[in-house]
């Protein structure tokens, strides 16, 4: 099951597709932070989500798969 | 991390948080979240919501009588001024969800929250921008921060709210607030 993550391809996109999902389609896009609460605190996409890198793995739930998530 | 785990709409976002080249949110997630805690239903979210509009436009409104230039006053006239159409706005939301409506007196007459928009403060606000108050596009940057850190409250309150339709209406609200945005946005674009 390990290996299906190799598979499941990410895209990347800029920050300016970022912004026009998020202006078309608010709702169904989560903005994810992945990074440290204090790099979260000094600035951060507005209603971006945080959850930090090391705490993703047990705070799946917190995430609808159903949704697009932009990560960064 | 996420994919193969039932996430199939991902997207890495190249370049991170210093690629934005918007506006940005400060704060913990847990800032200003206070200001809702008494939000058990859409209604007293909306209450809540024209509260901290309420704070906003109060701002503005003083500062027409602390700047010294024409221009400043005029602009911060214009803010004041738009905040009376978000007002609105809610009130109409208010009416949509609830089956008894209230008029905007009432609106006004209900507690107004010591705080504006955003969630932080006055000084917060002034400290962290530290803004030019004669100074239009600083005055118009100011604002637009504000309607930034609106949409992240907002987002943030949908994001814990767990009464019933209660997640709703913060996320109706916060997409008010993007719409804010890229008005001020345009109308900066336009005089700069």
């Amino acid at each position: 099951m390990k290996w299906k993550q190799f598979f499941t391809p990410v895209k990347s996109i800029s920050s300016s597709e970022a912004k026009g999902m998020v202006e078309q389609d608010g709702d169904d896009v989560i903005l994810l932070d992945v990074r440290q609460p204090q790099e979260y605190e000094a600035a951060h996409l507005p209603g971006a989500l945080l959850i930090p890198l090391g705490e993703l793995d047990e705070r799946l739930d917190e995430l609808d798969p159903d949704k697009s998530i932009i990560v960064y | 991390m996420l994919s193969g785990k039932g996430f199939n709409k991902l997207y890495n976002m190249s370049g991170g948080i210093k690629g934005w080249q918007s506006e940005v949110a400060i704060g913990d997630a847990d800032r200003g979240l206070e200001l809702f805690d008494g939000a058990l239903t859409t209604e007293d979210a909306l209450i809540i919501g024209f509260g901290l509009e309420t704070g906003l436009r109060d701002f503005y409104l003083s500062m027409i009588e602390t700047v010294t230039s024409e221009e400043a006053k005029k602009m911060f006239t214009m803010l004041a001024d738009i905040e009376i159409l978000h007002q609105d706005r809610i009130v109409e939301l208010y009416t949509e969800v609830s089956e008894k409506p209230i008029s905007k007196e009432e609106f006004l007459a209900k507690e107004v929250l010591p705080a504006m928009e955003g969630g932080l403060s006055v000084e917060e606000y002034t400290s962290r921008f530290q803004p030019d108050m004669e100074n239009e596009i600083d005055i118009l940057s100011l604002a637009l921060s504000i309607e930034a850190q609106a949409l992240d409250l907002y987002s943030r309150a949908a994001q814990n709210a767990t009464k019933p339709g209660v997640a709703e209406i913060f996320l109706t609200i916060a997409s008010e607030e993007r719409t804010h945005i890229n008005h001020l946005t345009d109308y900066i674009s336009r005089i700069s």
